[in-house]
């Protein structure tokens, strides 16, 4: 049954004002109630002629032959927005993935970078400058530390040749370089 | 959230019949857009309907990312264009942004034709609202102008006119009642 709240509410409506619990009990209203649509499109009437969308006194309605037409159509659900859902996870997995790639890229980097240094450049890092302190007369140690030096001279050989052979085959790696020259001083 | 969207949303989780409100509030605006491309008063409602139909079918699309009518809007003109390029007729080489929409009824390009007929009866329906209007109380007839001619919210007219919002909604209300019974006069409804 309409009442002039009602009313109030669907001229409320019209100006897109309806909001809550309000709005809900109208729409439900509008579902059943033949009177409700017909005061709704009279108010909507009035709001049309007065904006100028109509001059129409018996303006056109193509709500009947829309919904007839609509029937056939199928009814929305919320799989549509479920699939957008799915969707929309594989973008934040590729978000992730996106960084992780970042990360390595810039891991890589840094990992050509340090291989590309020159190894006069590694020799003069603060662990070989460290190493210059303790023994206070750093450039001939420098010239030296790049043989082992013990007692026998065949072992010596032997070792400086192992030395050599190794440094060959780690080949192109100055990380493997650079680890063993550490390596090397440190164990010294 | 604004009562276009919660009509869409309604629409995008199975009830049909919010559809037909958004029909209801549109399909005037919609009719008149399209009768400035297709002038055919036919064919513009055959136009309008596929709109509609074009509308729905793809409103699970449809995020909010523009106002209702504005998608709408753009339908309706793609609707008209592709409808004239169908029938090999230029679309009419004027176009209106969409962010113009709301204001589109004011080209005069876009006047759809009345008969002499239809168009004695219009000015008298103009004429009959603009006294409807006049013969308000003043408060009324304020709170109605300013929401139909200047657009604004409720929010706006109440601290325009130092007022509740509820009373804002009753006035226009009341304003809108006293129209639509001056409309029914005129066409012998309210007899």
């Amino acid at each position: 049954m309409m009442t002039v709240n009602y009313n109030e509410q669907l001229s409320a409506l019209v100006d897109g004002e309806l909001q809550g619990e309000q709005l809900e009990r109208v729409l439900a209203l509008l579902k059943t109630d033949v009177q409700a649509q017909q005061q709704l499109q009279r108010y909507q009437h009035t709001s049309d002629v007065l904006h100028g969308f109509t001059t129409k006194l018996h303006p056109v309605d193509l709500s009947e032959r829309l919904a007839l037409a609509l029937q056939d159509e199928p009814t929305h659900t919320m799989r549509s927005q479920s699939k957008a859902n799915v969707l929309a996870f594989p973008s934040q997995l590729w978000k992730q993935l996106s960084g992780l790639a970042i990360a390595a890229s810039v891991g890589a980097l840094a990992v050509v970078g340090v291989m590309t240094q020159p190894e006069n450049q590694l020799v003069s890092t603060p662990i070989q400058v460290a190493a210059y302190e303790v023994v206070n007369d750093a450039k001939p140690q420098l010239a030296s530390s790049n043989r082992w030096t013990v007692g026998e001279p065949e072992v010596e050989e032997r070792l400086n040749t192992y030395l050599v052979d190794h440094n060959e085959y780690a080949g192109a790696s100055g990380v493997f370089s650079y680890a063993r020259v550490v390596s090397y001083d440190a164990g010294q | 959230m604004s009562v276009d969207l919660e009509l869409v949303q309604r629409v995008q989780a199975g009830d049909k019949k919010a559809f037909d409100v958004l029909i209801m509030k549109y399909q005037q605006r919609i009719i008149h857009v399209i009768t400035g491309f297709v002038h055919d008063p036919v064919e513009a409602l055959d136009v309008a309907q596929e709109a509609f139909i074009k509308a729905y079918r793809a409103i699970p699309n449809f995020r909010g990312d523009s106002a209702f009518y504005t998608w709408l809007y753009r339908i309706a003109i793609n609707t008209s264009k592709n409808h004239l390029t169908s029938r090999a007729r230029r679309p009419p080489a004027m176009d209106v942004d969409a962010m113009d929409a709301t204001n589109f009824y004011d080209a005069p390009e876009l006047k759809d034709f009345d008969t002499p007929e239809s168009s004695l009866l219009n000015h008298e329906l103009e004429g009959v609202i603009n006294k409807a209007i006049d013969e308000l109380p003043e408060d009324t007839a304020t709170a109605i102008k300013l929401r139909e001619f200047e657009g604004m919210s409720y929010e706006e007219i109440a601290q325009v006119m130092d007022c509740p919002i509820g009373t804002v909604r009753s006035r226009i209300f009341r304003a809108r009642e006293a129209i639509d019974h001056k409309i029914k006069e005129l066409t012998g409804e309210g007899e």
